[in-house]
């Protein structure tokens, strides 16, 4: 039905598309997988006519049913297009936030669409787009319709996205990333809608990713592309179980997986220290922790009681203001209460959470950090009513520890507080109730979004000393000079594997991967022992993706760091931490080995999370 | 109605301090109020008998103190400059209300040839795509806001009034007399203050939609099967008109506070120009009250802005 012969795009001059040929027949599902900048999402805006002027086509045709869509050496026809788009071929993008117009009524503009290929009356318009609404999951339809598109949640907003893309039973769907930038459980969802959809009008389906998982459960076919080509295409279950090309291994490769187990890095790291693993560990089951040269702490953990009875006395001994007292000033271990430093210093953990309670304020009313402490140590459900009238509780009586060298990994869709927690933990939010104890100095944090987390008008050495620097001004003992801050500088760029060559450089003329290598030397650069890394590799490429979470186990053994590993990616979160916490609507709901999580999890909501996706 | 409450509240904030420092650049700035209304041969009895009578040898706080309540029971006070008749000395009140309406009219006329050509020319610019049309408005409108409007208005007499005769170069109908000559004076001042401005907000308009057309909901409006006009004044203009209304509220705030130069050039009686000879003259009470209304007018033209926003964009709560 849809044949791309021999196709190459080129936008001044440099080609992205490389004589691309795909065939789409009836009611099949087409998936393109690739990384960034592979040329995926080109060829499907070109198919559309929907890629920007700048764009030529340089060789090859576009055929739609034998219609020739576009050619090479000839401009877009918009009049073809224009009869297509909408009625015969449709797309639904990955953004539904901005992919909707934002001062437009949602079912405003889905009529638009039978506005302009049919010619029913307003009423017969209006009834459609209910149905449609509802035939796609939208079932309190006529909200929706009356709803701008900031009133509606993301999965909805995708829903109207789909509901404007079917409405006209178009014979081919395009579906660029369509689920990416959804929760995991709205993303099955919608993968199951586009599905039924594909089963109920038969019409066939270009299904654009980079998530390997998807594009296996949902498409007949799949091409991989790379660097404007296609370098493989057959069935999911070829390409995937039996790929042909290196680069496709690879990918398959990259991909952190359950079902593969954590062989890789967990292993290698295993074997590096095993003699230590001997010393005297060697029969408990965590072998694995024990491997990272911490011997101490799985015994110390097991023995769960005395660690109870330090913070017990922590507690009784009214420490709670002198501990949130070190906090703001910014300082780390500090006056602990002797015993505990003096006992155990392997052992503690790095940072305790207790029955910490976070609330997001809105500005109004500002609680000072004595009246939360005093709240604190009222009844909870006293306090927490107290408190609902002046701001919306985030987190509910978070508790938890993390262990030195230990990853604890927070997992939960978006909006469950996640971030706010990790706000909490760093000082940044002050609306709290419960205590947190930090053992480490100047907890760090690493962002998502490399691209915009690194100041883009300093240099990479600039922006690597900074945290040195400030630690400076705020201690005089760990002032540095000059030199020693350039050099711990440059020492810290080669241990994120990176060249020295970077440190003049500023972050635009480095690449996703690179920055993100950046943004972790600057959290590791001043040795914190504990840092919190918000979803560090969700915005990067699988093999990217691979190369930094194997930097991050390298770096976390080498310098016996906690982490507490923050990211709605289950795949990740097993391949990255020893135990996990499922977090949903502000309540840690369990917590436990990763392996036991994995393999026995005990809430449906855990269920749902894992085996969702 | 809360909001609301909180810009009533932040209004009579400013118009106060605003009221009591220009009533505090009067004590500060030189030349003697009482000598400029007798000329320079009064006898000092006279002069300290006006003195009195102007009650300028009250300590300042309660002069300003009797101005405010004065101005709060709404009388304004009277001009030290103007009077009515030999023993009457001029209102401000009716002073200001026999300027004002040149000055509003001479605004409104100005905003509606801004709206009405900026926003067709800014919307056609940016669907151009044709190079030479795009680089002809570029140079036309840089030219026209880099032309100082005074400079504009000795053009505009020049070539409709002197050259083409079409209205007579400082003449003028009172809007009592003839309104509709009375608005055919005003449109030449009108394309003056208009020309600068309409450049202005054509290429802001431009520039704001060529910023828009690049957003994804443009693609789905196209991916739709949208034309490209329909793309254009059905999605992209309301997006885009975001910035320009800011723009517009500044240009408003501006124009209705008076021409100063405008209304000089073309000799018209209006708000801008009683400004200027009353702050030569030291008339105060004249200049107090002008300065509350140019304050009010920019207070409330901004709140005006806000509630449009509010309208255009349904995210704005």
């Amino acid at each position: 039905m849809i044949k791309i012969e021999d196709l190459s795009v080129a936008f001044g001059g440099t080609e992205v598309v490389k004589h691309v040929s795909l065939e789409l027949r009836e009611g099949e599902i087409l998936g393109i997988v690739g990384e960034s900048g592979s040329g995926k999402s080109v060829t499907a805006l070109t198919l559309m006519g929907l890629v920007s002027e700048a764009a030529q086509v340089t060789t090859g045709r576009i055929l739609f049913d034998d219609v020739v869509l576009r050619e090479a050496g000839k401009p877009c026809d918009l009049r073809i297009y224009r009869k297509y788009r909408g009625a015969e071929m449709s797309q639904v993008f990955q953004e539904p936030q901005t992919s909707l117009n934002p001062v437009q009524k949602a079912g405003k503009q889905v009529e638009e669409v039978l506005r302009l290929h049919t010619k029913l009356t307003g009423e017969e318009i209006r009834t459609k787009v209910l149905e449609t609404f509802q035939a796609v999951g939208l079932h309190d339809a006529e909200r929706v319709y009356a709803s701008y598109p900031h009133q509606l949640s993301g999965g909805m907003r995708q829903r109207v996205m789909i509901a404007m893309a079917v409405i006209l039973h178009p014979r081919l769907i395009v579906a660029d990333e369509p689920t990416t930038a959804l929760d995991v459980t709205i993303q099955n969802q919608i993968v199951e809608l586009l599905r039924k959809i594909n089963k109920e009008q038969k019409n066939a389906m270009l299904f654009i990713t980079h998530d390997l998982h998807l594009a296996r459960r949902l498409c007949h076919r799949v091409a991989v592309m790379k660097d404007g080509c296609v370098v493989e295409t057959g069935t999911a279950e070829e390409v995937f179980d039996h790929p042909s090309q290196d680069y496709t291994k690879r990918l398959v490769e990259a991909v952190p997986s359950r079902v593969k187990g954590k062989s890789g890095i967990r292993g290698r790291s295993g074997e590096l220290s095993a003699a230590e693993a001997d010393s005297g560990t060697s029969e408990s089951p965590e072998g694995r922790k024990a491997g990272n040269g911490i011997s101490e702490v799985p015994e110390e953990r097991k023995a769960g009681s005395r660690i109870s009875e330090v913070s017990e006395e922590r507690k009784t001994g009214g420490e709670i203001s002198e501990v949130s007292e070190e906090r703001r000033a910014g300082g780390g271990t500090s006056k602990v209460p002797g015993e505990r430093s003096a006992g155990s210093s392997g052992a503690a953990p790095v940072l305790s959470v207790r029955n910490l309670s976070v609330y997001y304020q809105d500005g109004k009313s500002t609680l000072s950090q004595e009246q939360a402490e005093g709240q604190g140590r009222k009844k909870i459900s006293l306090g927490s009513r107290l408190f609902q009238k002046r701001g919306q509780c985030v987190v509910w009586n978070a508790d938890f520890e993390i262990y030195s060298g230990e990853s604890l990994g927070l997992v939960g869709e978006s909006g469950c507080g996640k971030t706010s927690l990790s706000k909490a933990i760093l000082g940044m939010n002050r609306h709290i109730e419960g205590e947190i104890v930090h053992n480490s100095v100047r907890p760090q944090m690493v962002f998502q979004d490399p691209y915009s987390s690194l100041n883009p008008a300093k240099t990479i050495g600039w922006l690597l000393q900074e945290p040195l620097r400030a630690a400076g001004a705020l201690d005089k003992s760990l002032a540095m000079t000059r030199a020693d801050r350039e050099t711990a500088a440059r020492d810290m760029l080669r241990r994120v594997g990176m060249d020295e060559r970077y440190f003049d450089r500023r972050p635009s003329e480095l690449s996703g991967g690179q920055r993100q290598r950046v943004s972790i030397a600057q959290a590791l650069i001043t040795n914190p022992g504990f840092i919190i890394a918000d979803e560090p590799v969700s915005a990067l490429d699988v093999t990217i993706q691979a190369q930094i979470m194997e930097l991050f186990l390298k770096l976390q053994e080498e310098m016996h760091l906690a982490c507490l590993f923050i990211s709605h990616d289950i795949n990740v979160v097993y391949r990255m931490c020893d135990r996990i916490m499922v977090m949903k609507e502000g309540h840690i709901i369990e917590t436990g080995e990763t392996e036991e999580v994995f393999a026995h999890p005990k809430e449906d909501y855990t269920k749902l999370l894992l085996w969702g996706s | 109605m809360k909001y609301l409450g909180k810009k009533i509240i932040t209004l009579i904030m400013t118009l106060f301090l605003v009221s009591a420092a220009a009533f505090l650049a009067f004590q500060i700035i030189p030349g003697d109020v009482v000598a400029s209304i007798l000329g320079t041969e009064a006898t000092p009895e006279r002069e300290e008998a006006l003195r009195e009578e102007l009650g300028f040898n009250d300590p300042p706080l309660v002069r300003y103190g009797k101005w405010a309540a004065g101005v709060l029971r709404g009388d304004l006070g009277v001009s030290y400059r103007y009077s009515k008749n030999m023993n009457e000395m001029m209102p401000v009140a009716e002073l200001i209300g026999d300027k004002l309406p040149v000055t509003l009219w001479l605004a409104a006329l100005s905003l509606a040839l801004i709206i009405l050509v900026s926003i067709p020319l800014g919307v056609l610019w940016a669907k151009s795509r044709s190079h030479a049309l795009d680089a002809v408005l570029g140079v036309i409108t840089q030219a026209t806001m880099a032309v100082p409007s005074f400079f504009l208005g000795i053009l505009v007499t020049w070539l409709f009034g002197i050259l083409l005769k079409w209205f007579a170069p400082g003449g003028y109908v009172g809007y009592r007399e003839n309104f509709w000559g009375f608005l055919s004076y005003l449109l030449f001042p009108a394309i003056s203050i208009a020309l600068p401005k309409i450049a202005m907000t054509a290429r802001f308009l431009r520039n704001s939609m060529l910023t828009e057309m690049g957003a994804d909901y443009v693609r789905t409006a196209y991916s739709k099967g949208c034309s490209r006009k329909r793309v254009m004044y059905g999605h992209v203009l309301r997006n885009a008109m975001m910035p320009v209304i800011t723009f517009l509220g500044m240009i408003v705030a501006e124009i209705v506070a008076g021409s100063i130069v405008v209304e000089q050039v073309f000799g018209l009686p209006g708000i801008g120009r009683l400004l200027i000879s009353s702050i030569s003259t030291r008339d105060f009470p004249v200049v107090e009250i002008l300065i509350l209304y140019i304050t009010f007018v920019v207070i409330f033209v901004y709140f005006l802005v806000d509630i449009l926003y509010k309208v255009v964009d349904p995210r704005i709560s």
